[in-house]
């Protein structure tokens, strides 16, 4: 008797290894689909989604036209935020302007601007916001309040205010203002692609395991040679391991590339252990895979194959929070991101890329991904089974 | 005419039979659209947020109780005793706010009194919100607090236009409108020409009376027919689930949605006529259909952050035009004088689709 480690490296596992990194080889799609992904998503992705809210274009209605008001305005146009989309004479053009979309905002200065700062008395100036995309308009009004606190400092500091302070106020009953200090921890300059690729690599994995290796579980449906492979020798597991063995192997290569992408092309730094990212790296190949051989058991053909998986990948990727907060969805959809393993690898990930969090820090998601795994492999082998019988 | 008809039918008559592609026509682009909209928002309720209270005086809790009130943030339980960062890297909070020691005695002494926020800087657009939510808690606190001669001397009045609610999924909501048609319609219509060639069929097409033009718009009618109903399918949501409504004059919205279903029609079909196997029609499609239109149409994020060396590409984008036209009808209401060369554009996309589609076709013959 040989015992089942033994029988995992006979020679029969590695012809048919061999056989299978044959087809692998000779196979140009999956090849492209191995390589093309990483390169373009990451890229893509991290590139082109950016919440950065920068040049917001501005029009103004100057009621005032004094050296303050244009002040106000040269203040509000100097910071990168705002840019100077122009000059309108009444603020039902600047209502056009910002639904027409040629202008991001618009900036009234009333008539008597000028007259209430050298009175001391509080001036309002309004600002319309086009508020369409509700991120961009929290942000710029984040952005429109700040320049106007400088501008403020600014004039107090010039004098303006200060007077005021000394004729009326008597110095016990003022009272000190709190001042808020933000430290942005993890990524002081809050780079937008870092939070981007790091969500990507995990779509990214589960997605394209899955989608690889339903093309490959089905090509031998598809050519009818299951039966031949049914009437050799080997048995079920063997077929089986033979066909993950291979896949995992390239897919795991993959995933070093998508990993010194995000390094080198990103600058993602890499505070945590390398050894838990590489490990939750691997448990997400798994799970996928099988989530493809699942997919595979369900479909005829290649093309069903992907047809199917136009069901289950969008609420993966969607439900992940792996391109935005999950605090930001419905109440009613946040509960379900627990059984998604995108979400616990993309927590994993920025955990220990980012945050330099260890194993203690995320064991629950770690312990969540490995049930994860354990019963799509489960499942799989179960369904892959069933089909062969 | 009457062949043009004859195809049409024929196109739907395939779909219906097969439950995968008759799902992926109706029920999926629903499904999309609820998951989506939830999935790609940005803007956040409730963020946990801690609070290490070194001071424990009564103007502390004034301050504390003022991060409670607020809607966006939540405050969470976290022991003074344990360091600040760890509950950033365990992920208990998004946020921790440290009110040092003597903070209500510098206050009341009248001097500065800062306060830390320490932000989670690994989600950037979350962190500048968080940031932006407290600093304006802290101005109101301040204004609440402050002697009448305090009050700062320019002030602010915002006001937002065309989504005052800030609500994310009137956003959104249109812009997966638009991927939805822009992706699933054409990949029935690659799918379907991908057929004809890899089933040999179009010999038959060929031999036969129809000409290449009846031909061709029978196959672009029967999936514009597709596509015109999926868009009545979730514009129902986005009017009931998505509470939207025509901002001004629907019509530029109707005339661009009959030439989109155009468009997109053409273009799977121009698609299934140059690639000769469906599964790598499927990819093309998928690529072109979603990646283009997901990531470069300002779908999600303004087109202006895209880097210039790819943000020429978002010119030629289809979904690009169609969107602005939807949020516009939907949101902004500017009419036709905002958007009517954005509907030209999609026509002219339409026809060079077509075209292509049809000297595609010409060489199917080759290929097959």
């Amino acid at each position: 008797m040989r015992n089942p480690f033994q029988r995992l490296f006979s020679d029969r596992m590695v012809a048919l290894v061999r056989k299978e990194f044959g087809q692998i080889r000779r196979d140009r799609r999956l090849q492209i689909s191995l390589i093309l992904p990483p390169v373009l998503q990451l890229t893509l992705f991290g590139f082109a989604l950016s919440a950065n809210v920068a040049n917001v274009r501005l029009a103004v209605v100057d009621d005032s036209r004094t050296p303050e008001s244009r002040e106000l305005i040269s203040t509000l146009t100097e910071s990168r935020s705002f840019l100077l989309a122009g000059y309108y004479s009444s603020v039902n053009q600047l209502g056009d302007a910002v639904s027409q979309g040629s202008a991001d905002a618009g900036v009234v200065v009333p008539y008597d601007y000028a007259r209430d700062l050298a009175r001391h008395r509080p001036t309002t100036v309004q600002f319309l916001l086009n508020a369409t995309n509700a991120n961009t308009a929290t942000i710029s009004r984040g952005y429109a309040e700040g320049v106007l606190q400088s501008y403020n400092a600014g004039l107090e500091s010039q004098g303006i205010h200060v007077q005021v302070h000394a004729s009326n106020a008597p110095d016990l009953a003022l009272r000190g203002q709190v001042q808020l200090m933000p430290a942005y921890l993890f990524n002081p300059g809050l780079v937008d692609s870092w939070f981007i690729v790091t969500g990507v690599l995990g779509l990214l994995l589960i997605l394209n395991s899955s989608l690889v290796s339903s093309a490959a579980m089905v090509r031998e449906r598809e050519a009818g040679t299951i039966e031949q492979l049914l009437m050799s020798p080997a048995s079920t597991t063997e077929i089986i391991v033979a066909k993950i063995a291979p896949l995992f192997f390239l897919l795991s290569c993959m995933m070093l590339f998508a990993i010194a992408i995000i390094r080198f092309v990103f600058h993602v730094p890499f505070h945590g252990g390398f050894l838990l990212l590489l490990l939750a790296g691997l448990l997400c190949i798994l799970s996928g895979i099988s989530l493809g051989t699942v997919i595979a058991t369900f479909s005829k053909s290649a093309q069903q194959a992907q047809l199917t998986s136009f069901f289950v990948n969008p609420p993966l990727s969607s439900l992940s929070g792996a391109l935005n907060p999950v605090e930001a969805m419905p109440k009613w959809l946040q509960p379900l991101t627990v059984f998604n393993p995108v979400h616990h690898f993309a927590t994993i990930v920025r955990g220990s890329m980012l945050k330099g969090s260890g194993f203690v820090d995320v064991w629950p998601n770690f312990l969540a991904l490995l049930l994860f795994t354990l019963a799509l492999v489960s499942l799989s082998i179960w369904r892959f089974r069933k089909q062969l019988s | 005419m009457r062949r043009i008809f004859a195809q049409a039918r024929k196109e739907l008559t395939q779909i219906v039979r097969d439950w995968r592609t008759l799902a992926l026509a109706l029920v999926l682009p629903v499904v999309m659209l609820i998951l989506l909209s939830a999935g790609l928002s940005l803007t956040v309720n409730e963020l946990p947020i801690a609070v290490q209270d070194f001071d424990g005086s009564s103007a502390s809790n004034q301050l504390i109780d003022a991060f409670r009130a607020s809607i966006s943030l939540h405050i969470v339980a976290w022991p003074v005793n344990k360091s600040a960062e760890a509950a950033l890297s365990a992920n208990a909070a998004r946020a921790v706010l440290i009110i040092p020691p003597h903070f209500g005695r510098d206050l009341a002494r009248g001097f500065a009194s800062p306060v830390q926020l320490l932000v989670d800087g690994s989600d950037a657009n979350t962190a500048k919100l968080i940031s932006g939510y407290a600093s304006e808690i802290v101005t109101a606190f301040n204004q609440q607090h402050a002697t009448a001669v305090q009050a700062a001397p320019v002030q602010a009045a915002v006001r937002l236009w065309f989504n005052p609610g800030l609500s994310s999924k009137k956003f959104y909501g249109p812009g997966i409108f638009v991927l939805g048609i822009s992706m699933f319609p054409p990949l029935l219509a690659a799918l379907a020409m991908a057929k004809e060639s890899e089933q040999k069929t179009i010999l038959q097409v060929y031999v036969s009376s129809i000409s290449a033009h009846e031909f061709l718009l029978g196959k672009v009618l029967a999936f514009m027919a597709v596509a015109l109903g999926e868009a009545a399918i979730m514009s129902t949501l986005l009017f009931t689930y998505f509470g939207l409504a025509f901002a001004g004059d629907p019509t530029p919205f109707l005339v661009a949605t009959f030439f989109y279903t155009f468009c997109v029609a053409s273009f799977g079909t121009m698609v299934g006529a140059r690639v000769p196997s469906q599964a790598a029609a499927l990819q093309a499609v998928a690529l072109g259909g979603f990646l283009l239109v997901f990531l470069l149409s300002g779908l999600i994020f303004p087109i202006q952050n895209i880097p210039a060396s790819i943000r020429w590409v978002s010119n030629l984008v289809w979904g690009r035009y169609y969107i602005e036209v939807v949020r516009d009808a939907l949101l902004q209401g500017g009419g036709w004088p905002a958007v009517w060369y954005k509907v030209l554009y999609i026509a002219a996309i339409g026809f060079v689709f077509y075209s292509l589609a049809w000297r595609g076709m010409r060489k199917m013959q080759v290929k097959a």
